[in-house]
């Protein structure tokens, strides 16, 4: 039971989260204007940091429930995760930054953080999730890492294209075609939850003694933490019109 | 340095860092929602102004909280996964807790909060705003469980080497956490209201034109502040029942009996706290609560009269040096509190050294540097930023100025 606390999590973050890192990735080439660039923005905005609770999470059920793989997951792979954790906080304080300050300098900066925090978050999971699925080390880990990358990036459009209007919508179509937007998000998100579930599969988690405590009251909380998650994404289900806080 | 420290003074900066800005968070947090409550009861617009206002340097200082704790939370299992290996299957729980049932729910209402203004129906916007206050105390509780744990640990079977969790019922009653949460907790709003009343006596003292709403940030602001002082100093005082000897000793200067104890019952070694930081700590966090205290207690005389609160631009300068007073109390207190704990990760139980990973020393120093310097600089941009917001006033507040999906009205003059 444990097994699946910990999967629903992990695989609800990197589907959620994946989707504003890959908007993230793909900034510069969606939002080519300051306008355009804020309203693409806009697009994550709302879900960015309710999305990025579910890697918390996921950090607490394994300290709670799988305490021995969170200590070897972590401080093996450790410079990965400790550039994984600059590119989160650099993307974070990008999105939350850019748009306290009027000046294309400050934007400019901000948005380059975005970029590039993006980017590193997905090169780094990239890298972090081969590693763990493959057992790859070494200069060979960029090929995984870059096409997982890809693959964030491709989710990242995917998303845009149900959340943007107009021309933004036009250029988030660009690798779909003329597939609908919505199953091509829903086949990247597969995608994504795949490669997290071979993942977990080849991580063979051992859980620790908590779990008599822990899974019932996760099993009570994942509907309430839904709905929250729910509310959110229901209010921000049209498509995004102006600019947003940020 | 070695590893060791190294990896302590990561964690002793991250924590520090993501406290400065927690600490601000749950007092304005606090102080938000019950502007928010009179704003949408009373339909005043000096309220709405003051909650949008507010709220802003709210979730500027928020997003600061939410990175340091990022990389705090992952720390544990980066630098100390001797602690987590040894003592994760008992306080993790609290750790896994304080993520699930509080941390998620207080971020995504946040963001419904702060982008849903103006567009939610504004008693669900109000609701919003008092889960995420009570969340965030929430997630304050299950936090101090956990330190409260490697002070004091208690519920637990040692089994195979490890700790398991045997007693959940006992781990949560510890008064080693019960005691400091709501000491923190108290501590968080004198933070959030010495920073309301010192930033309305900035705009008071520059006779701004919103003198109605500063007037009644100020009173707001140093009505929590005051009796939260007193309320802290109470709590402070009883933590001291719940001392480990060792720290006791280190306070006191007493040391030779606890010293004797511990090598009695933990064999030859040298298992004193450092007594110069321990000291100091303690010193400083107390010489500025006295400090706090003469302020506050003469202010809440003086705010009872409007042209002292309009006019008396001395007493307005004492407000905004005392601004940062309270954060400095803060981390006082934290570095008695931790430096106590030495050389424990777990009292008792587990020493700070076998609680380390096993890194090398270089990938050790990378992160230190990394993570101090990324964190030095966005502290310093955060705090402008916020000095700026707060300086620029209730005019120029992006937080819920328009439909959120409106386009932005031009400016005309």
């Amino acid at each position: 039971m444990e097994i699946f606390v910990l999967a629903f999590f992990a695989l609800g973050y990197l589907v959620l989260a994946g989707a504003d890192i890959g908007v993230g990735m793909v900034l510069p080439y969606l939002g080519r204007t300051p306008g355009e660039r804020r309203e693409t923005i806009a697009a994550i905005a709302p879900f960015f940091l309710g999305n990025e609770v579910w890697l918390v999470v996921t950090a607490g059920v394994l300290a709670g429930l799988f305490p021995a793989l969170e200590a070897e997951l972590l401080h093996e792979n450790y410079p990965l995760v400790v550039v994984l954790l600059l590119a989160w906080v650099i993307r974070d304080m990008g999105l939350w930054l850019r748009g306290r300050v009027p000046g294309r300098g400050w934007q400019a900066v901000w948005d380059g953080a975005i970029v590039a925090g993006s980017w590193g978050l997905a090169l780094c999971w990239g890298a972090l999730l081969s590693v763990v699925a493959l057992g790859i080390q070494g200069p060979l880990l960029a090929l995984p890492a870059l096409a997982l990358a890809a693959l964030f990036g491709t989710h990242g459009l995917a998303f845009a294209a149900l959340r943007l209007r107009g021309v933004l919508r036009e250029r988030a179509a660009v690798l779909s075609g003329g597939a609908g937007e919505l199953r091509t998000f829903a086949l990247t998100a597969v995608a994504l939850a795949a490669v997290g579930v071979l993942a977990g599969v080849r991580l063979e988690p051992v859980a620790g003694t908590s779990g008599a405590l822990l899974v019932p009251v996760t099993l009570v909380m994942i509907p309430l933490l839904v709905a929250a998650q729910a509310w959110v994404w229901w209010t921000f289900r049209h498509r995004v019109t102006g600019p947003s806080y940020l | 340095m070695d590893t060791v420290e190294l990896a302590r003074l990561q964690f002793a900066l991250t924590a520090g860092a993501h406290f400065l800005f927690v600490a601000l968070t749950l007092g304005l947090a606090t102080l938000v929602a019950v502007i928010q409550t009179r704003a949408t009861f009373g339909g005043n617009p000096v309220h709405q102004g003051m909650t949008r206002f507010w709220g802003q340097l709210y979730i500027i200082n928020y997003a600061m909280g939410i990175v340091t704790g990022l990389v705090m939370e992952f720390q544990l299992g980066l630098s100390w996964s001797g602690l987590t290996e040894f003592a994760g299957n008992a306080f993790g729980s609290a750790l896994a807790l304080e993520t699930m049932v509080a941390f998620f729910v207080e971020a995504t209402f946040l963001g419904l909060w702060i982008f849903g203004w103006n567009k939610l129906n504004r008693w669900a916007h109000l609701a919003l705003i008092w889960v995420v206050t009570l969340t965030a105390y929430a997630s304050a509780f299950w936090i101090m469980v956990s330190n409260g744990f490697l002070q004091n640990p208690v519920g637990y079977r040692l089994d195979g080497g490890v700790l398991h969790l045997a007693d959940f019922g006992a781990m949560v009653a510890n008064p080693a956490a019960l005691v400091a949460f709501a000491h923190i907790l108290s501590g968080a709003m004198v933070v959030g209201g010495f920073f309301m009343a010192g930033v309305s006596a900035y705009h008071l003292s520059k006779r701004t034109s919103e003198q109605d709403f500063f007037r009644k940030s100020l009173r707001l602001g140093l009505g929590v502040a005051a009796p939260a002082l007193m309320v802290t100093a109470t709590f402070g005082g009883m933590g001291f029942g719940t001392m480990q000897v060792t720290k006791l000793a280190a306070w006191s200067g007493d040391l030779a009996a606890a010293q004797a104890e511990m090598v009695a019952r933990h064999g030859p070694g040298d298992w004193l706290p450092p007594v110069g930081w321990v000291q100091a700590g303690g010193t400083w966090m107390m010489g500025l609560f006295a400090l706090m205290l003469f302020v506050a207690a003469p202010s809440t005389l003086l705010m009872l009269f409007r042209p002292v609160v309009r006019g008396l631009r001395v007493w307005h300068w004492l407000l905004v040096a005392m601004i940062p007073v309270p954060f400095a109390t803060m981390l006082a207190g934290w570095i008695f509190r931790e430096m106590g704990r030495q050389p424990w990760a777990v009292y008792g139980l587990l020493t700070t050294s076998e609680a380390m990973s096993p890194v090398s020393a270089g990938q050790m120093r990378f992160s230190v540097i990394a993570f101090t310097s990324v964190f030095a600089v966005l502290v310093l941009i955060n705090y402008w930023l916020l000095a700026r917001a707060a300086k620029a006033g209730p005019a120029a507040v992006a937080l819920g100025d328009r439909p959120i999906d409106a386009p932005q009205p031009v400016l005309t003059f």
